[in-house]
């Protein structure tokens, strides 16, 4: 019976195959997208392949030939795609729904597959050298090398692929392959939990996924996730747009939607999380453009709608960084709060098509797009540079680490770059997408007409202050606590710095990020490309658009030069005059205590405590301790324990989840164990389907 | 460049009116005019003690500090000359490049591993995010009033409307004059010359820089002092040709350095966990100025 079954799939496979309409090398374009396509597949099977035939000391730099071979494949249609035309071609199955498969790489795809390229090379040449003291665990691995290349080449899959239901498969590929990212350490039962609730959320986001993209096809007959720019989106169109975005902003993190990303990315290891927080949850942005670009009316209430929730994301995010002692988890709410401000940057956008409003539609989608490419570049450094310090550590807790910068000098700069650019400060790359939506706030205070829409964005304006104010607060007590000072408790072995294969490439991102932060008009020409290109809407020719901010822009850069030309000038002026005075060194002035100890320092706790009770609406602390009875007389050991949880968790999400279970529970007998009943459930379904078609309830 | 010459001018001078006025009504004679630059000076020509604990962060960090107030210095217009730089939204960067400064201060302090510097960091983070709305609000409200968004647009075509900009600039005025208090850790939330460690902010954050590098963070008291002063002027000063904006803008310098001396003198700090709120009584005065804006633009519908 399996046999028979095997032979007739293996049927439909060699018509399937006969049916590819395969690359045409007439065309214009030195290659075609079907073959890159095509070609990717093949260098990952080759991955696969020669991870089990090669010697294990070979795998990891296989792993990184692989990953860089499909990077390059990429990364010529997505050059081209910027160069001039969309590379467009298409599959045809004659046994697949919807018949043509259409792979596309327009403006937009090639700005995200470039960038899912760059931060994934960087992320496999940081996790060899990172996953190098887990040598012994060979099976976790291979494992793992398995599904990086499966997870770098899904992404760009998603980006490439404009067909939903392939979207979809591609879309779980990348999910399922980055839970096994996390689940490097799948022996640790915190890993595994943290692994489930991640792999439960994308599941949701599957689900509402898929059904807006049914939807789609029942209005329009197509599977084009383009296809919504057909569909009316005044009346029911708009739960379309309502199950895309749910199903993108889970994967995005924005803000009921969250709860993942603090679990998942302490639990993977450092380089995955880096790319995760870097690309994975850019790629529900991605989605969310597309749905941007298929909307045809009511721009201005669902920019607005989703600037508000935007604005929320981003505070609540940085408010909960500001407070965590587990860098890892603060760096991952960090992550929801930059998924806040590129949400804010495409709320002013939609807001700017519904005004008519040129500059404001250019301001805000290039501010996102931009702010994409950074946040990609700054977390992933950040994230390395967590990583190195768990490695020489093994400590997440911020509270035992301390100054760190002695021993590890070269991780400790590339880590404070990260943070002054990840809090916006000039000159880094984080001001220019940040300027860039503060100009968009400004400039559409100056053309909204009606009062509620000037109080929503002066209240956004506040609520990207005060994100940046935190974003500082949260980052100098990051830095200060975990490099500065002494350290605060004993390591186990002295920590030493990080082996040159993993400081690479931060270096190569710190050479990007200085590159856009003092050259932000030539990312701006590319960004304002992708905005003319794939904008919805009424818009204007884009030179019109473009120019009054790209004069700003070049300004932006000069300011930057001359900043750091200005420090230079302050600093060597003091060396030249101080050069020749006395320095002394003594111990730090403690109020006449000669004897002060590492503990007495001032903890990342006591940091941001007073913080933490001013917003202690929002940020709740948990104390853990037994009190003392009256009876007690005598002393014994105690505890004491202090954690601040989320929210929205806790009192949002679950006791939904508790609600769903309990009603769930009475379904249980379903999943008996039994694979008798799992085929005769398969049975049913294959009954009912063939009931359906056969009494025409299913066309 | 004649905006950074006059107010680096000023700046010589600023600390001197404050404390002098301080003097004056606490009945003593006081020091010269020049007593605080000279100490700067004298501090400038110092060795320096550091700690075992820091590193070069420590060593760079009051450069970088300077450096950041410098810049901003540069991008500030004087009515009706543009600043060195100017560009939409100018004022926007104006902010973050002095948070630079404020951010390796604040590292900088921790860097001593002291049990008490953290103290005056975490509140200097902690009160300069919470003053930064106003600042940008008041900023925000002149850019909506006037159409333009760089500052030396905002000020040069403040005044051509009707004169109600003037009633504007006095409560924008108002807010600043607050910031820069708080910016500068100075009376009403902090006192610059309290005794006690656990009391300070930014005094506490400086107790280990000395020599060369407490030269120059003493220095950008008054070089922050002027540059919020340079604002308020601006607010005043608008189309006047230079023969009367430079007296005016001395003038009201003057007056701001008077006005700071005569707060000091007649105030008490605050207590620490009441900052906060005074912090978001500025907030809203400036939600204030731009509700007036708004009015005044019609556009409450």
């Amino acid at each position: 019976m399996i046999i028979i079954n095997f032979i007739v799939n293996l049927n439909q496979l060699f018509q399937i195959k006969y049916t590819i309409n395969l690359p045409c090398f007439t065309d214009n374009h030195a290659m075609s997208i079907e073959l890159v396509l095509i070609l990717t597949l093949v260098a990952l099977f080759t991955g696969m392949l020669g991870i089990a035939i090669l010697p294990e000391r070979f795998r990891a730099a296989w792993v990184i030939f692989i990953v860089l071979l499909n990077s390059i494949l990429t990364a010529i249609p997505s050059v081209s795609a910027f160069g001039g035309h969309t590379q467009s071609g298409s599959f045809f199955l004659s046994h697949f729904p919807g018949i043509e498969i259409k792979i596309a790489i327009d403006k937009l795809s090639a700005w995200f597959i470039l960038i899912i390229n760059f931060t994934s090379v960087n992320g496999i040449l940081f996790g060899r050298g990172y996953l190098k003291s887990y040598k012994h665990l060979t099976t976790n691995l291979d494992l793992h090398w398995i599904f990086y290349m499966l997870f770098h080449i899904s992404m760009v899959w998603v980006c490439m692929i404009d067909h939903g239901i392939v979207f979809l498969v591609a879309w779980e590929l990348m999910s399922i392959s980055s839970l096994f990212l996390v689940i490097f350490e799948y022996q640790n039962r915190e890993t595994l939990k943290a692994g489930l609730n991640y792999m439960v959320q994308m599941h949701l986001s599957v689900v509402f996924l898929s059904a807006g993209i049914l939807w789609i096809y029942a209005e329009s007959g197509s599977f084009s996730l383009a296809a919504l720019s057909t569909i009316d989106t005044h009346g029911n169109g708009i739960w379309i747009i309502i199950l895309l975005f749910i199903g993108f902003a889970i994967k995005a993190g924005f803000l009921p939607f969250h709860t993942w990303l603090p679990h998942a990315h302490p639990a993977a290891p450092s380089h995955v999380s880096g790319v995760m927080s870097g690309v994975i949850v850019k790629l529900g942005i991605y989605g969310i453009f597309r749905i941007i670009a298929g909307i045809n009316h009511n721009w201005l209430i669902i920019g607005e709608i989703l600037l508000s929730i935007s604005v929320i994301s981003a505070l609540y995010g940085i408010m909960n960084a500001a407070v965590k002692y587990d860098f890892k988890r603060a760096l991952a709410f960090c992550t929801v709060e930059n998924i806040g401000i590129i949400g804010m940057a495409m709320g002013l956008g939609l807001i700017g098509i519904g005004l008519e409003n040129p500059g404001l539609i250019f301001l805000g989608f290039s501010g996102a797009l931009l702010h994409v490419l950074n946040h990609s570049l700054f977390k992933s450094l950040l994230f390395f540079g967590a990583g190195s310090v768990y490695q020489q550590t093994h400590t997440r807790n911020i509270e035992k680490l301390g100054g760190l910068i002695n021993y590890m000098p070269v991780t400790a700069v590339l880590f404070l770059i990260g943070a002054l650019s990840i809090g916006g400060l000039p000159p880094f790359n984080g001001f220019v997408s940040e300027f860039l939506i503060y100009n968009g706030l400004v400039s559409g205070m100056l053309s909204v007409k009606g009062i509620s829409d000037i109080i929503l964005l002066v209240l956004s304006t506040i609520g990207l202050v005060l994100v940046g104010g935190i974003s500082i607060l949260t980052f100098t007590k990051m830095f200060g606590v975990i490099f500065l000072g002494n350290s605060r408790s004993e390591f186990r072995h002295k920590p030493v710095e990080s082996s040159f294969s993993m400081l690479l490439p931060q270096f190569l991102i710190v050479t990007v990020m200085l590159s856009i932060g003092l050259f932000p008009k030539f990312y701006l020409a590319l960004v304002s490309q992708i905005v003319s290109d794939s904008c919805p809407g009424p818009l204007l020719p884009a030179h019109a658009v473009v120019y009054p901010s790209y004069e700003v822009l070049s300004s932006i850069g000069r300011v930057s030069a001359i900043f750091i030309i200005l420090i230079g000038v302050v600093i060597l002026f003091k060396y030249t005059v101080t050069k020749k005075r006395a320095v002394k060194t003594c111990e730090t002035w403690g109020c006449g205590y000669v004897k002060p100890v590492a503990k007495a320092q001032y903890t990342g706790r006591s940091f941001a405590r007073t913080f933490g009770n001013l917003m202690g609406t929002v940020i709740k602390e948990k104390k853990n301790y037994q009190r003392i009875e009256q009876s007690q007389v005598y002393p014994e050991v105690r505890s004491f324990s202090t954690s601040y949880f989320d929210i929205i968790e806790k009192y949002l999400v679950m006791p939904l989840v508790r609600r769903f279970n309990h009603v769930l529970n009475y379904f249980q007998f379903v999943q008996n164990g039994k694979i008798q009943s799992y085929v005769i459930y398969g049975l049913f379904f294959i009954l009912i389907i063939f009931m359906g078609s056969l009494l025409n309830f299913i066309h | 460049m004649l905006s950074f010459s006059i107010i680096i001018t000023v700046s010589i001078f600023f600390m001197g009116i404050v404390v002098r006025t301080k003097s004056l009504a606490s009945g003593r004679k006081g020091p010269g005019v020049m007593q605080p630059i000279k100490d700067i000076i004298r501090l400038l020509r110092k060795g320096a003690v550091f700690s075992t604990t820091t590193s070069y962060i420590f060593r760079i960090a009051p450069s970088i500090y300077l450096a950041s107030i410098l810049m901003a210095i540069l991008m500030l217009p004087h009515g009706n000359l543009p600043g060195f730089i100017s560009f939409g939204g100018d004022f926007v960067m104006f902010a973050y490049i002095l948070g630079m400064g404020k951010f390796m201060m604040i590292i900088a302090s921790l860097d001593t591993g002291s049990s008490f510097e953290g103290m005056g960091a975490s509140r200097e983070a902690l009160f300069s995010m919470l003053i930064e709305p106003a600042f940008f609000i008041v900023m925000g409200s002149l850019a909506l009033f006037t159409g333009h968004t760089s500052f030396y647009d905002i000020f040069s075509t403040l005044h051509f409307g009707s004169h109600i900009s003037y009633l504007i600039g006095t409560l924008a005025a108002f807010v600043l004059v607050f910031v820069a208090m708080i910016e500068n850790s100075r009376m009403p939330v902090d006192d610059p010359k309290t005794h006690l460690e656990l009391t300070m902010i930014h005094e506490v954050m400086v107790l280990d820089n000395s020599g060369f590098d407490l030269g120059m963070i003493l220095y950008a008291t008054p070089l922050k002092f002027v540059m919020y002063g340079t604002l308020i002027a601006n607010f005043f000063i608008g189309e006047l040709p230079l023969q009367w904006s430079i007296p005016v803008f001395f003038i009201i310098q003057f007056v701001f350095a008077v006005t700071i001396g005569i707060i000091e003198s007649f105030s008490a700090r605050f207590r620490m966990s009441h900052n906060p709120q005074f912090i978001f009584i500025l907030t809203s005065v400036s939600l204030l100025i731009f509700f007036g804006v708004l009015l005044v633009l019609g556009k409450f519908i």
